[in-house]
């Protein structure tokens, strides 16, 4: 026996939730699907497969306010921002949600970013777990699995006509009303099966091919256009700066790219990573190695956008099985 | 022999006489169906190259990258178009690239994991299929129509300007300042982009509709005059912007004000490079 | 149709003719609209189309450039390079949404300080009767 919801009593209840609440679910705009606030709950979308942007936005945003200088009565006051709105986020994937749970891990950590706390704190994430996998998702040898729900608040499974409920945490027990849930003869479905790709030592490993002349050769066709960094749910880095708008100054953080020429540049005009190699490198040594050896875990999860959308098919499983296969360095 | 066959056999006899350092072409991507750039530094490693109708991405970029290395690289009509705007541009040296010219049938419509049947909408419109220069050529050269058309620009042209401008905006808002249009184009290699500047701050770093609105509209006035329309701006825009109807509007205007197509010879001045004094254009006096 | 709306106008005016000209219309006690914030140039040919576009995106309702006749440049040559980046830059503009007589190009000389004023004086009138258009306020930087 499990708890269940009518596909029509799931839309129903939504439509409640976004009276009070930001609703974030997948809809289709032009011929993608992204995760947007939903003004009618129909337009949200149940296809198979994912968003071509992960719903990181929603925590860490494309651009953000940090503060502004409030120069009123004669005073200099910098004004943080805050998060106000509660939002709850329908339809995240479970390699999302990991992704959510990877970016915790440099945004939590102490001094916490405030702004991204606030985000966290006021959202609940409500999944919707794989019962396909794509071809190209390998989340099995990143750290979670098409049906892990230890990263949402509510994880729904979908079966014939309705979906099978689990609540996860307080957060999530305490969205759903009384009675919203009844009781279904139904199991489960089985986790579909993914691909996987050898990430077991990747990290040892990368640390030990660092030098190769391979990465020189993967960069040739790279572009350095931005998109990987972009659509990917772990990726957080950022340029800041001071701008002035509407007459007072304020303090914006956007997302920024380690691929992004320039990315390294430093006063003086020098760039460490002005070459193509070492720059595309630092992409796959942070992703398996730095952010590895920092929290214990991969800076991936396996969701298949960056080789969906990488315009010269730099495939993140390609350079994983490479980097397995290439020669040690003796150790003399 | 086929296209594939011809252009590896010509990669080999390049690299085994140490004719080019580098022979840059196609290879199969990782989805099986599509294709993705190569470069081949050794001989034995030609058998990899490919060519069909899904070597879509303009190899002419990676020249850039090569410059004073002898380099041969496979160009379909619109790549060699890119390749002489750069030697018009002093970028490349034309005696270091080798062009292997590919008489072109069209690319067509692909995504990951799929290969469509229907051309490409820049191959649709266009009217060349033989490059304009070449050191080797692969295929046979056929009878060009000379006529240009501008069909999709006419279409928006014909709208009212306000319904033009929602349009517009409606579009850049998808907008989220990745640059991949820009990295992606032969056209634009400026080591301080209009974009990076500081003073004057042209645009922000705030991923917004009003900056993305100048970015799109500037880069495509940037490449007024110069672009060749090989359309791997919108090819690799994640959000799916219509770039082409930008930069194909400007490409009619200097076309009829100036009888100019970039590209179609490495001499020729651009628009924007000259002036004629006795030219009389319609500016509002 | 915000009838009656004071239209915000940028103007880039050239050092050498058509600021003086400008310079002559005040010296002369000839009249013009307030409408108008002169930024002079050394030369038609410095303005950037991205200074154009710039004002465009931060409100302004229309965009007046203004050199000296073309034969006279000051530098020989920049009011023709001018002459050419906007012939293409106006139909452009018209095609995102700009209406083309936001974009004014005018040639005027040192001493047509009359012809100045008459320029703004039509410019504004003609702004006017355009709907306002609404600068990005909050999201610009600068």
């Amino acid at each position: 026996m499990s708890d269940y919801i009518s596909r029509a009593d799931l839309l129903s209840w939504l439509e409640k939730v976004s009276q009070s609440r930001d609703l974030v679910a997948p809809v289709k705009i032009e011929d993608l699907t992204l995760f947007q606030k939903v003004e009618r709950v129909e337009d949200i979308v149940f296809d198979p497969g994912n968003t071509d942007l992960s719903p990181k936005e929603f925590f860490f945003p494309k651009s953000e306010v940090l503060f502004y200088v409030d120069r009123s009565d004669g005073r200099v006051e910098l004004v943080p921002a805050e998060v106000e709105q509660e939002t709850v986020i329908f339809g995240i994937r479970p390699c999302d949600a990991k992704g959510i749970a990877v970016l915790d891990l440099p945004y939590l950590e102490e001094p916490a970013d405030a702004l991204y706390r606030q985000h966290r704190e006021k959202t609940t994430l409500v999944g919707l777990s794989c019962v396909s996998a794509c071809p190209e998702c390998f989340c099995t040898s990143m750290g979670t699995t098409p049906d892990d729900a230890s990263n949402v608040d509510i994880m729904l499974t979908e079966v014939e006509e309705g979906f099978i409920v689990q609540v996860v945490t307080e957060k999530g027990k305490a969205l759903l009303p009384e009675g919203l849930l009844s009781s279904k003869e139904v199991s489960p479905p089985a986790a579909p099966s993914v691909a996987s790709v050898p990430s077991e030592g990747i990290a040892e490993k990368m640390h030990q091919v660092f030098d190769s002349p391979y990465w020189d050769r993967l960069a040739d066709r790279c572009l350095h256009c931005n998109v990987c960094s972009y659509v990917c749910p772990t990726c957080y880095c950022f340029d800041v700066r001071d701008l002035r708008s509407g007459g007072r100054v304020e303090r914006v953080r956007s997302w920024e790219s380690c691929q992004s020429p320039g990315f390294t540049k430093i006063a003086g005009g020098y760039d460490p990573r002005a070459a193509k190699g070492p720059r595309l490198r630092q992409r796959f040594a942070h992703k398996l190695l730095y952010f590895v050896e920092k929290f214990g875990v991969t800076h991936c999860v396996g969701c298949g956008r960056c080789v969906r959308s990488c315009p010269v098919n730099i495939d993140i499983r390609e350079v994983i099985q490479d980097v397995q296969g290439l020669g040690v360095k003796s150790e003399a | 022999m086929n296209a594939t066959e011809q252009i590896v056999a010509k990669a080999r006899e390049l690299l085994e006489s140490g004719t080019v350092e580098c022979v840059i072409g196609y290879e199969r991507a990782t989805d099986g169906v599509n294709a993705r750039p190569l470069f081949v530094y050794q001989a034995e490693e030609a058998g990899k190259l490919i060519f069909d109708q899904t070597c879509a991405h303009n190899l002419a970029k990676y020249l850039l990258n090569r410059k004073g290395k002898a380099t041969a690289i496979v160009a379909k009509p619109c790549d060699v178009r890119a390749v002489n705007l750069l030697i018009n541009e002093h970028q490349v040296e034309r005696d270091k690239v080798l062009i292997i010219g590919v008489v072109c049938p069209g690319m067509v419509e692909t995504k990951w994991g799929r290969v469509s049947e229907k051309l490409r909408q820049a191959c649709e419109l266009c009217r060349e299929h033989t490059p304009v220069v070449y050191d080797f050529l692969v295929g046979e050269p056929g009878d060009e129509e000379a006529a240009v058309e501008y069909p999709d620009v006419a279409r928006m042209e014909a709208l009212a300007i306000e319904e033009r401008r929602a349009f517009w905006e409606k579009q850049f808002s998808r907008c989220i300042r990745c640059y991949a249009c820009r990295q992606a184009c032969p056209g634009c290699y400026c080591s301080e982009c209009f974009a990076e500047r500081l003073d004057p701050l042209w645009v922000g770093i705030r991923i917004a509709p009003s900056e993305s609105w100048i970015w799109n509209t500037m880069r495509a006035f940037h490449l007024a005059g110069r672009c060749i329309g090989c359309n791997q701006c919108e090819r690799v825009c994640p959000m799916n912007i219509p770039l082409s109807l930008l930069n194909r509007k400007l490409e009619k205007e200097t076309l009829e004000l100036f009888g100019y197509r970039a590209g179609v010879d490495a001499e020729t001045p651009a628009p924007f490079a000259t002036f004629r004094k006795d030219e009389k254009l319609e500016v509002g006096e | 149709m915000a009838v009656g709306h004071e239209p915000r106008i940028v103007g880039f005016l050239c050092n050498w003719c058509s600021y003086a000209g400008a310079d002559v219309a005040g010296t002369s006690r000839i009249t013009y609209p307030p409408n108008i914030r002169i930024i002079r140039v050394p030369c038609s040919g410095r303005v950037d189309p991205l200074l154009i576009v710039k004002s465009f995106q931060m409100g302004a309702d229309g965009v007046l450039v203004a050199g000296c006749h073309p034969g006279d440049c000051h530098y020989s040559e920049g009011n023709y390079h001018a002459r050419r980046r906007l012939a293409v830059l106006r139909p452009f503009l018209e095609y995102l949404g700009i209406e083309r007589e936001r974009l004014r190009v005018e040639w005027v000389s040192a001493s047509e300080g009359r012809r100045f004023s008459q320029v703004v004086s039509s410019f504004t009138e003609q702004l006017r009767k355009l709907e306002p258009r609404k600068g990005a306020e909050v999201e610009v930087s600068s």
